[in-house]
């Protein structure tokens, strides 16, 4: 597992834009070889492509918004490590096949598929129908 | 053989009018299995004759596989033979093949990188264990097939739906991996892959594999109205980012798969049986369809045997 996230970081070009999904990934491979707690500046430097600082900012923070990635103050700036919480993380992982494959509905059953322009509007009406004294619905029918 | 040999490449025409009906007339179990059988049947029939019409097709074009005789006046006479449907339906088959392969392909692929996706994690809660939930604020529910099948569900799907309706939402993803509906789903796209004429038997297929796992969910909650909301709420919040196009695009007359779903389950409970009665229209159209299924099978038995005998008769073996 740790292969597959290293892998698409080091060979593809740079050029190519990057998706949310992998840069997130790359970001955390780097600070899971980090040996302790990094500065985001050090997480910088070690990422592939030139990532502004702000990006690399943005994107800690986004990691730690889905515990991915836990911080820690020092100072002024904050410490980031990765975290070892395994429901983040399957979370990422999960997110970017779900983001990567198109066709991702063709193959798992969707709980829900999606909806055409009219539907939105249909399905309110039948929530408000669901919704409505279930004794009152028994009467009727 | 001669013409009949065209016939399996047309006759899933044959099963339009029943991928039309089943909906309303047919237990969802019921259609999905019996459309999946046609699907698959035809599907095979359509190889089948591909595979004779270009064998028969390029046997005078020099390097193929077939003995010498075949080039014999006699033989020719016994088979109709054109170079050029041959040569196409040859390539029909190559075309046929990558389609196929390229739908294996992705099907494994997806469930192997979501299986990835989910390695490390422990067992989930309940004495099933097959539960992930997955810290994410987008919503998203998928049944995970393979041993043991898992259920996917973010924790943005499970934060948009009360109690009762999430319950609702796990028996529906448990009704999927329990009845193998993912091995429905990928036997008629690969037939619709092999003939796009089966391709309303694929939409259908799908559409019942959804209303069969809704109403087993309805079964296991107690409550179709339950199951109604919790489906409706689950488009609704999954619909909260709405798509670049919804704006351009008119309104359709026809509703969608999951409107359809929600007034189903509204509905009166879908009888039992599994064939519909013979005097009504679903009745005729599943007479349709078996007809157009078993001639498609006669007739790729027929080729195939005729021209077994043929290069029986030819082969000095």
């Amino acid at each position: 597992m740790a292969d597959e996230r290293h892998a698409p970081a080091a060979v593809e070009a740079p050029a190519r834009r990057r998706g949310q999904g992998e840069l997130e990934a790359q970001v955390l491979a780097v600070l899971q070889q980090a040996p302790g707690p990094a500065t985001a500046g050090w997480v910088q430097e070690r990422l592939e492509g030139d990532l502004a600082y702000t990006t690399v900012m943005t994107i800690l923070s986004r990691l730690h918004a889905k515990n991915a990635v836990s911080r820690s103050r020092s100072g002024r700036s904050y410490l980031w490590q990765a975290s070892s919480d395994a429901a983040g993380l399957a979370a990422l992982r999960m997110r970017r096949m779900l983001d990567g494959e198109a066709d991702r509905d063709a193959v798992l059953a969707s709980f829900v598929t999606a909806l055409l322009p009219h539907d939105e509007d249909l399905l309110r009406a039948l929530l408000d129908a669901a919704s409505a004294d279930p004794a009152a619905a028994d009467r009727e029918s | 053989m001669g013409f009949f040999v065209f016939l399996p490449l047309i006759l899933p025409l044959t099963a339009v009018p029943i991928a039309r009906l089943t909906e309303q007339h047919l237990h969802p179990r019921g259609a999905a299995r019996l459309m999946t059988v046609i699907s698959a049947v035809m599907a095979v029939c359509s190889v089948l004759c591909l595979g004779l019409i270009g064998v028969v097709g390029t046997a005078q074009i020099p390097g193929n596989p077939l003995p010498d005789s075949w080039s014999d006046p006699e033989v020719r006479a016994a088979l109709p033979y054109h170079e050029t449907v041959g040569t196409a339906a040859m390539w029909l088959l190559v075309l046929v093949s990558a389609a196929c392969a390229r739908t294996v392909g992705r099907h494994l692929r997806v469930r192997s990188r979501a299986r990835r996706a989910l390695t490390g994690l422990p067992a989930g809660p309940g004495p099933a264990g097959d539960l992930a939930v997955l810290p994410d604020r987008s919503p998203y529910a998928y049944a995970l097939p393979g041993s043991p099948g898992r259920v996917v569900v973010s924790t943005g799907m499970l934060a948009g739906l009360p109690e009762d309706e999430r319950e609702a939402l796990l028996a529906h993803e448990r009704a999927h991996l329990r009845h193998r509906h993912h091995r429905y789903l990928l036997t008629t796209q690969l037939a619709a892959c092999v003939n796009p004429f089966l391709r309303p038997l694929q939409h259908a297929v799908a559409f019942s594999a959804e209303r069969w796992a809704d109403e087993e969910s309805a079964q296991e909650v107690g409550d179709r109205r339950i199951t109604a909301r919790a489906v409706a709420r689950a488009a609704l919040v999954s619909h909260a980012t709405p798509p670049g196009f919804a704006a351009f695009a008119a309104p359709t007359a026809t509703p969608g798969p999951v409107p359809r779903r929600v007034a189903a389950l509204l509905g009166p409970v879908p009888t039992s049986r599994n064939w519909p009665p013979a005097k009504t229209r679903a009745g005729l159209a599943a007479m349709v369809a078996a007809a157009g299924t078993a001639a498609s099978a006669l007739c790729a038995l027929n080729a195939a045997v005729a021209l077994l005998v043929v290069l029986k008769a030819v082969t000095p073996l």
